[in-house]
């Protein structure tokens, strides 16, 4: 297959706090993102996931280590390209929606598109589609404060994909959903990694979230402690993923 | 703690976060102190005639005008500041505090800023009554001495109006803290308010303000003759109503119109700031819609102030046209009078008319006055020759009339056409009126009609025929040179049955007018900041509520100058709005004013319009800055 790479970290180190009250927060993680991946990261709180995600998301910057974004390294860019390089590749997901209330769900999605200057032709049909394909094209009209919390997810999740990215983070997207909104936005996501239209990188506690995914990282005490790959069968894998984190201990709400 | 330690501390550390508040009461209480210290002063007191008294009314007019603005400001301040406060004190519910122990604490901290307001405004005020009396004086181009003067009295009512009507409102504050709930107060600065109001209601609100509106506009322009006033009166209420609809209807309309059509809205920042101003629209429109009239006010006002001005130069001018004028029965007169003039001074220009004096009785004119005088168009044309005044009156017919008429400080009468005078039985259909001086004084004081030859003929037997002699000298100040001549002449038997008018150039009794003048330039100063400055407040405010929205918008990863970009077109449209309606409505405002002062006062809209252009730019400029820092974009 000539799928291409598109995250590489390499010995990724993270400390916090001042000389002699440091705390380590990742110790060392090598991870690699190729395009098509679905990647969920797990752990107990505490194990470094957001520390992780941050980087990843160029929001914070390691101590240690590199983090190459096709091939260039993101932790030795200036501020102005960051912007940038998070505009043009990266989309994000939150635990807590972030639509903003003073648009309708449609002009949300479009938001990011448009901001980049793309002509508003493309970012009406793009939008449409998107909305479509996330089943919220009767919603489209609708403001946050009129919406479900999934529906609010889902619209969240269209404005991540609505550039194009190479990847999309994640960051407890179904934290705040219950089981039958996080099935639908979990499929919805599912839809489009495998069609190939996204690179997805999850962080999740939720064992049955992370059965969506290809891969699943358990991370622990700043070190990624196993991986587990999917089979043929989301219910077998979600049974593994249950037995490895009981094996494991720990908390991992 | 003691509530009134916390409060103390609390007004301490939120002091930066009230200056903008505490500056502009303490600047209100500065110019009604300075506005109060004039009544009570002694400066105009040389002015002589009425002068002091009118100055008094005008000061104590603009006075009472400026108080309801600081009712008003108080109001709007004390309320921004009452959401501002609301939530952080509301916190204090969790510590157990009851509503009537954080009213409490609210009532103290307010009271300390009203406090430090009034000193910080009163002791500016004292400072600067000087320098305010010296400007006053400066632009009012009156020379009168003044001294470092400031008595208690000002001082007193300025504090006593201030207090009594700050209490009002940090009483109401107080009330509302007590009967908030817990819910209300935490969300109090988050509350979020959507613009989804029933377009039916809306549209109906966009239709019935553009027809009020214009039809205000109407109106204020509309010529008449008496009910003119009404017509005026109708107007402004219209155009306040108007303008309040425009706002609250209109506008959201047209926004909600935009932000539906996704081609245009999808373009760059547009997408997000059309949004943004829509959602505020619905909480600001009073705002805009108060700050759009106190500029229409103000812009108005200054158009007043330099009309009356004009007015007033034009008066004065009218009145000098002649220095002494003579009547007698008597023809030929020149003679005798034009050599005594000549031993003092040398004359710029003379002339000489009959007029014949027609009894009240016969007469039967709209405006019933002591006297009327009629004048014959071929000797009047010969007047106009002689001392070089314009003269493009057409000759009246036999059944035709003109009245010539003195120049009037204001005139309710807009449309003067198919007026009738009837003398005798006969009816004359007035065509003109002109107020170029031909006869100087008498104009002012009688009501001449201009006939033509025939007509004055047959007019003669009605009346009695006095011969005026006029003279014009060339330096005016020197009047008083020929006076001793001309009294001797008078006293001689040969003056006997001659009346003589000297205009005396330096004496004017409607001085009074120029400070009047001084006092709208004022007033336009006070007003423009003042609708600066409250558009300012409400979007420093609105800042704080944009953290949230502007932090997601981070986190999404958009760039700090397509925020800033944003915000700007945002603020920007804030101020256009209230400035673009103002801008319409004061071209009709000042028309109608033109038309009642016979003055042309586009220039002056032009460049009132520039300052208040050139202060809210100012203000635009400082909202950019301190929305970005308020709104943490940074």
């Amino acid at each position: 297959m000539d799928k291409k790479k598109v995250i590489e970290m390499k010995n990724l180190v993270k400390t916090y706090g001042t000389k002699g009250f440091c705390t380590t927060v990742l110790k060392g993680i090598d991870l690699e993102i190729w395009e098509n991946d679905f990647i969920a990261v797990m752990g107990p709180s505490g194990s470094g996931k957001t520390t992780l995600l941050n980087i990843l998301s160029t929001i914070d910057k390691p101590t240690q280590g590199t983090v190459l974004l096709d091939g260039r390294d993101i932790t030795r860019v200036s501020n102005q390209e960051l912007s940038q390089i998070r505009r043009d590749n990266i989309g994000f997901i939150f635990q807590d929606y972030n639509l903003l209330d003073t648009m309708t769900l449609q002009d949300n999605v479009a938001l990011p598109l448009s901001l980049n200057g793309v002509s508003s032709k493309i970012c009406v049909e793009k939008t449409q589609e998107l909305l479509t394909v996330f089943g919220l094209k009767e919603h489209a009209k609708k403001y946050p404060y009129q919406l479900s919390g999934g529906q609010k997810q889902r619209g969240a999740a269209c404005r991540a994909f609505i550039t194009s990215p190479r990847v999309i983070f994640a960051d407890e997207p179904t934290g705040a959903l219950d089981s039958r909104s996080s099935k639908e936005l979990l499929e919805c996501l599912k839809g489009l990694n495998d069609n190939g239209r996204a690179t997805i990188l999850m962080v999740t506690h939720d064992a049955f979230s992370a059965s969506y995914a290809k891969d699943v990282y358990i991370l622990s005490d700043g070190q990624i402690q196993c991986r587990i790959s999917k089979g043929a069968d989301r219910k077998e894998f979600y049974d593994r993923i249950l037995d490895m984190q009981s094996s494991m201990g720990g908390d991992f709400s | 703690m003691s509530m009134g330690k916390l409060a103390l501390l609390n007004f301490k550390n939120s002091f930066k976060n009230y200056l903008a508040v505490i500056l502009s009461l303490a600047f209100t209480i500065l110019i009604f102190l300075n506005f109060q210290n004039v009544v009570y002063s002694d400066i105009f007191e040389g002015l002589g005639g009425k002068n002091k008294e009118y100055i008094d009314i005008v000061i104590q007019i603009i006075s009472f005008v400026l108080g309801c603005f600081m009712f008003f400001f108080l109001w709007y301040a004390t309320n921004v500041f009452l959401t501002k406060r609301k939530k952080e004190i509301g916190i204090y519910i969790f510590m157990g505090l009851s509503n009537r122990k954080i009213g409490k604490l609210y009532m103290i901290e307010t009271v300390l800023i009203g406090i430090a307001a009034l000193i910080l405004g009163i002791g500016a005020g004292i400072l600067t009554t000087q320098l305010f009396q010296m400007i006053l004086l400066a632009i009012s181009d009156i020379s009168v001495d003044i001294s470092f003067q400031i008595s208690l009295r000002p001082i007193l009512i300025t504090t006593a109006v201030y207090l009594v009507m700050y209490l009002i409102f940090a009483l109401k504050g107080y009330v509302n803290v007590v009967r908030s709930s817990v819910i209300e107060m935490v969300s109090a600065a988050r509350k979020n308010e959507y613009v989804r109001q029933n377009t039916f209601v809306l549209i109906l609100k966009a239709v019935v303000g553009v027809a009020v509106l214009s039809y205000g506009y109407m109106l204020a322009i509309k010529e008449g003759g008496q009910e003119v006033m009404g017509n005026v009166l109708a107007a402004v209420v219209l155009v306040v109503v108007g303008i309040y609809l425009l706002f609250g209807g209109f506008l959201p309309v047209l926004f909600l119109y935009l932000s539906k059509k996704k081609l245009f809205l999808y373009q760059k920042e547009r997408n997000l700031w059309v949004n943004n101003v829509i959602f505020r629209i619905k909480k600001n429109y009073r705002t805009y819609a108060m700050t759009c009239v106190l500029m229409i006010c103000s812009v108005t006002a200054l158009a007043t102030g330099v009309a009356m001005k004009f007015r007033y130069e034009a008066i004065v001018s009218f009145r000098n046209t002649y220095t002494y004028q003579f009547t007698s029965g008597r023809q030929g007169l020149d003679e005798k009078i034009r050599p005594l003039i000549e031993q003092d001074n040398e004359i710029a220009y003379n002339s000489e008319i009959s007029m014949l004096l027609l009894d009240a009785s016969v007469m039967n004119a709209r405006f019933l006055e002591p006297g009327y005088v009629v004048v014959s168009y071929g000797q009047l044309k010969k007047l106009a020759e002689d001392t070089g005044l314009e003269f493009t009156l057409k000759e009246p017919g036999n059944d035709e009339i003109i009245k010539l008429s003195r120049l009037h400080m204001l005139s309710l009468l807009t449309d003067r056409s198919h007026e009738t005078v009837t003398i005798q039985g006969k009816s004359y259909r007035q065509t003109a009126e002109a107020n170029i001086p031909y006869l100087g004084y008498f104009q002012e004081e009688m009501s001449i009609y201009l006939v033509n030859e025939e007509e004055y003929e047959k007019l003669l037997p009605l009346g009695t025929q006095m011969r005026t002699y006029n003279y014009k000298i060339l330096d005016m100040y020197n009047f008083a040179a020929s006076i001793d001549e001309l009294d001797m002449f008078l006293e001689s038997p040969d003056g006997a049955d001659v009346g003589r008018v000297t205009i005396d150039p330096g004496s004017s009794d409607i001085e009074w007018v120029k400070i009047l003048h001084t006092v709208c330039i004022f007033m336009f100063m006070v007003f423009v900041l003042a609708s600066g400055s409250i558009l300012f407040m409400k979007l420093y405010n609105d800042a704080f509520e944009e953290k949230e929205r502007y932090q997601v918008l981070r986190k999404l990863g958009i760039a700090k100058k397509t925020l800033k970009k944003s915000a700007a077109c945002e603020l920007r449209t804030a101020y256009a709005m209230p400035f673009l309606v103002m801008l319409l409505s004061a071209r009709f405002s000042v028309h109608a004013l033109e038309k009642m002062m016979y003055a042309d006062l586009t220039f002056i809209y032009l460049v009132s319009s520039c300052v208040v252009l050139a202060i809210f730019i100012l203000c635009y400029w400082c909202s950019v800055s301190v929305y970005v820092k308020n709104a943490e974009v940074e």
